[in-house]
């Protein structure tokens, strides 16, 4: 491992006065369990690393009246024990609940799953599909929200500036009816990374029509998007098995290419029908 | 800050007693334990926080120690197997493990003795899907894992 300077600042105003001056050769580490392995390959040779582990302001989840703010520095564990979460947003603990195993967990944290932009990424993809927004804040930038879904532009590389701290994610309280489910296939039962997942998230008016439906595969391609091609074979269409198939088809045909090849398609199609079964 | 190339003092409490070591940035609180404090009970196995053979206890919680930084482990409370028992009095979940056969090589059982034990501090009876995930992230090559689930359980049956 390459030599570095650590620093561990107590706020974020020190966390982003560090970044503005050695964000071009710095790296950030929460948990670590993406960074260390990093690190110990010289994969990344940062000459600076920052902790932001410290910063009480980065970790825990609160609610507003509309909405829902995790901090970036928030592990696994506490995710998976939050109450707010688990009354608003499940489907995130279903998502942390399955990376790796409690030690990963007692250290991983959402932050770490959006910055280490794996295309294997568990918790991205459903917060893509929770519609969630990301806080980054900079002293040359100042605040800026991004959508999830706009936060990584290729395999481990996502678009925030060399000075720019992740702070914040928001997600709004989904309307009343909302399901929500997630899936993941791995190697293993745990400590797996995930081959495959998918999070959905689903809305039927009172008169059963689909109003609104959110379909993210992780895994599948380099960066996590939603399948809009998939998710408009429901909107506004009363909720029937043949509609799957038809969504199943669809979301296979539009995925198909380097990153996931034909082989994988069958158990694309059956996962897909698992997790429409449950929200459906 | 610690600049590159300079150790920084690090003062973490381990198995009760405060301690202080003079650290590199770039060590991990594996390292420092094993080769500074010379507390050889947790092991280096794989070194990315795939095998658990590092696994000890940070704060309450179970940590891959190959993946902490020393200094992140700045003021916190570390235990290790050597706080778990003593040859004289052993803890009731290392009687458990030698009763029912549950360690043959060793080399996985600090590890998942560290786990176990936070496991039934939150849990103190546990189902038998509750202990296979609490050792989910500790890998053992020699006992194929029945054992050591049946020796947790009889631990927890005897609280």
């Amino acid at each position: 491992m390459q030599t570095f300077e650590f620093y561990t600042p107590k706020t974020i105003s020190g966390a982003l006065e560090y970044l503005s001056d050695k964000g071009n050769r710095c790296k950030i580490i929460a948990g670590g369990t993406d960074v260390i392995p990093a690190l110990r390959r010289e994969e990344v040779r940062p000459s600076h690393v920052m902790n932001i582990l410290e910063i009480e302001q980065l970790r825990g989840v609160s609610e507003e009246k509309d909405s829902i703010r995790i901090g970036p520095a928030t592990t696994f564990t506490e995710i998976t024990h939050s109450d707010i979460l688990k009354r608003h947003l499940p489907l995130l603990i279903e998502a942390a609940s399955q990376v790796g195993a409690p030690p990963i967990r007692n250290r991983g944290t959402i932050g770490g799953n959006i910055g280490n932009a794996s295309p294997a990424a568990d918790v991205l993809p459903a917060v893509i599909a929770l519609d969630g927004e990301l806080e980054l804040q900079s002293k040359s930038l100042g605040v800026r929200i991004l959508p999830a879904g706009k936060a990584v532009e290729a395999a481990y590389k996502t678009c925030f500036g060399a000075d720019e701290l992740l702070t914040g994610i928001l997600i709004r309280k989904l309307p009343g009816g909302t399901r929500c489910a997630f899936c993941k296939l791995g190697r293993r039962n745990a400590m797996a990374r995930s081959y495959m997942s998918l999070s959905v998230v689903l809305n039927a008016g009172k008169d059963g029509a689909i109003s609104d439906v959110r379909i993210v595969p992780g895994a599948v391609e380099a960066v996590a998007r939603r399948v809009a091609a998939a998710e408009n074979v429901f909107i506004g269409k009363k909720v029937q098995a043949s509609l799957i198939d038809k969504a199943a088809e669809t979301l296979a045909g539009d995925l198909v290419g380097v990153w996931i090849p034909e082989y994988k398609m069958p158990v694309l199609r059956s996962v897909f029908r698992h997790v429409l079964g449950r929200v459906l | 800050m610690t600049p590159m190339n300079e150790k920084t003092i690090l003062r973490m409490k381990v198995n009760g007693r405060p301690v202080e070591v003079a650290v590199k940035p770039t060590w991990t609180l594996l390292r420092v334990l094993r080769e500074e404090l010379r507390l050889t009970g947790t092991k280096k196995g794989c070194e990315q926080g795939d095998c658990g053979a590092c696994v000890v206890i940070m704060n309450g919680k179970t940590v891959n120690s190959c993946l902490v930084l020393a200094l992140q482990a700045e003021s916190k409370e570390i235990e290790t197997i050597e706080g778990l028992g003593t040859e004289d009095n052993l803890h009731p979940l290392q009687k458990s493990f030698i009763e029912h056969g549950a360690v043959q090589c060793g080399f996985c059982t600090p590890g998942m003795l560290m786990s176990s034990k936070v496991l039934l501090q939150e849990n103190p009876k546990p189902a038998q899907e509750e202990i296979k995930v609490a050792i989910s992230g500790n890998l053992c090559r020699c006992t194929g894992y029945t054992k050591i689930i049946k020796a947790i359980e009889a631990a927890s049956l005897k609280r």
